[in-house]
């Protein structure tokens, strides 16, 4: 089954090859070579334009002096701060205190390096409120 | 880390559709047992319904096509005369470093690992997915040489990267569980095994007592999507419908929510077995993987705002509907089958 749509929209996915399984001509399934199928397509591009969203929404509330560049870099990354809790090894609230400008001040070296380390980001860019691209963007050409 | 040789050995790596299927099959067949995609996923009793909305993933209710990550595995170690052994780790070094130590000694090592860390996949689905499997079998340099099934050909990840993958956090965390093939027998008669697979997913899917799984499970999503536009308005009830979608058809799903996949699996029991009317079930279940895959369709038509004036959100829980009557048909006679 295909839909007539979108086929000539440019793939976020660079048009990975995969295989799945498609009945032949006597309806018995096959392993077959091909590419996402255009509707997960679709629904994946839904799912970053709202990713997309979310981070237009927090770079405002950084201009706005109402979060940390450390929202910046938890939303663009995927994360909620129960998350990045998680993976810098602190408690929930500490993060959610570093996402208001005000604590995130205060923050001394140490947590400010283990946040840089995390994102693969320097110190500075992070202090400086530098707003550098997420993660997954790194290895992309 | 740095400082080990290289090594480098021989792993058959043959795509497949889904990650877990896949890294099973692949590992047994390397072994010498012959194992296809569909087979593992099939004895892993790897198919399921579930709706479960009180477990939420980036906000949006779980639905799920698939028995639990980790299942398949479970299954197929407990055949007779297969030993998977399986181990975590709390440190991040140790879990590495035993992982160079079975390269060395030509140990391909299974890994589940966390989709977002890995480097290889495109940036468009690197999202926080932890369950993901995949097959080491050498290391050069400082990268790892990774066989991972849903991908063409083997490929290459850093060995910073990978170990962050897995220890990846939050939901299904991997904890850097990595497992290998101990032992594997010369023969296998999969028959009972077959059997015994099917019957149970034939309890899961119709004979479960919880609403939320099985085809009580997709009826009651096609409920719930009827009532999502009312409910939540047109803006969020389509980002629920694209993640409904996503689960089902994503990579890694072999396309119709695992069902072609256990239709293959069906048709290849026939022959195993001798028994035609495997084959039927197989072709029904075809048919239902053909529903699903035309309410997506649909779906898809309405997230891109493009709907056509028959995409309805009750014309789409119509579609479910019928999905759930074809499933019930299978697994009912399927299991009418196992008793005779």
């Amino acid at each position: 089954m295909n839909t007539e749509q979108n086929s000539s929209d440019p793939r976020i996915d660079n048009d990975l090859k995969t295989v799945s399984y498609v009945a032949n001509n006597n309806g018995l399934q096959e392993l077959t070579p091909g590419s996402i199928w255009d509707p997960v397509h679709t629904v994946n591009e839904q799912a970053w334009r709202e990713i997309e969203k979310q981070i237009a929404s927090s770079r405002r509330k950084i201009t706005a002096g109402k979060r940390s560049p450390l929202h910046y870099y938890m939303t663009a990354n995927q994360m909620s701060a129960d998350l990045l809790a998680r993976y810098t090894h602190q408690s929930r609230w500490r993060v959610r205190l570093h996402l208001l400008p005000f604590f995130f001040k205060m923050m001394g070296g140490k947590t400010l390096k283990n946040y840089a380390d995390f994102f693969k980001i320097s110190v500075e860019d992070l202090q400086n409120g530098r707003l550098k691209p997420p993660l997954y963007a790194h290895h992309e050409g | 880390m740095k400082d080990n040789p290289d090594t480098v050995h021989d792993f058959p790596h043959t795509q497949s559709a889904h990650c877990e299927s896949g890294v099973a099959a692949n590992l047994l067949s390397h072994r010498g047992l012959h194992f296809s995609e569909a087979m593992a996923f099939g004895i892993g009793a790897g198919l399921f319904f579930g709706y479960l909305p009180f477990i939420r993933v980036n906000g949006l209710p779980l639905v799920t096509y698939r028995s639990a990550a980790g299942t398949i595995l479970k299954r197929l170690g407990r055949l007779p005369g297969v030993v998977i052994e399986q181990k975590r780790f709390r440190d991040r070094k140790r879990a590495m470093d035993e992982l160079d130590g079975l390269l060395a000694k030509g140990v391909p090592v299974g890994l589940q690992t966390g989709v977002f860390w890995l480097p290889y996949f495109p940036a468009a689905l690197r999202f926080h997915f932890n369950a993901h499997n995949l097959v080491v079998y050498g290391k050069e340099g400082g990268d790892y040489l990774i066989s991972d099934p849903v991908f063409a050909g083997p490929v290459r990840c850093a060995a910073e990267d990978l170990a962050r993958a897995r220890f990846a956090s939050g939901a299904l965390a991997p904890r850097g569980k990595m497992y290998t093939l101990t032992r594997v027998p010369q023969h296998l008669d999969r028959g009972p095994h077959i059997i015994k697979a099917i019957d149970s997913v034939c309890r899961t899917m119709v004979a479960s007592r919880f609403p939320l799984i099985g085809i009580r499970g997709i009826r009651l999503l096609a409920n719930r999507v009827e009532r999502w536009p009312k409910r939540l308005g047109e803006d969020r009830a389509a980002l629920h419908l694209g993640h409904v979608v996503r689960m089902q058809e994503e990579i890694g799903t072999g396309g119709g929510g695992f069902r072609f996949m256990y239709a293959a699996f069906l048709q290849e029991s026939a022959e195993v077995l001798g028994d035609d009317f495997l084959r039927d079930c197989s072709a029904t279940l075809t048919e239902a993987g053909d529903r699903w895959r035309h309410f997506a369709v649909m779906a898809a038509r309405v997230c891109k705002k493009r709907p056509r004036p028959d995409d309805t959100y009750t014309a789409m829980a119509t579609q479910i509907r019928q999905c759930a009557s074809l499933e019930e048909n299978v697994f009912r006679q399927l299991g009418n089958w196992l008793r005779d």
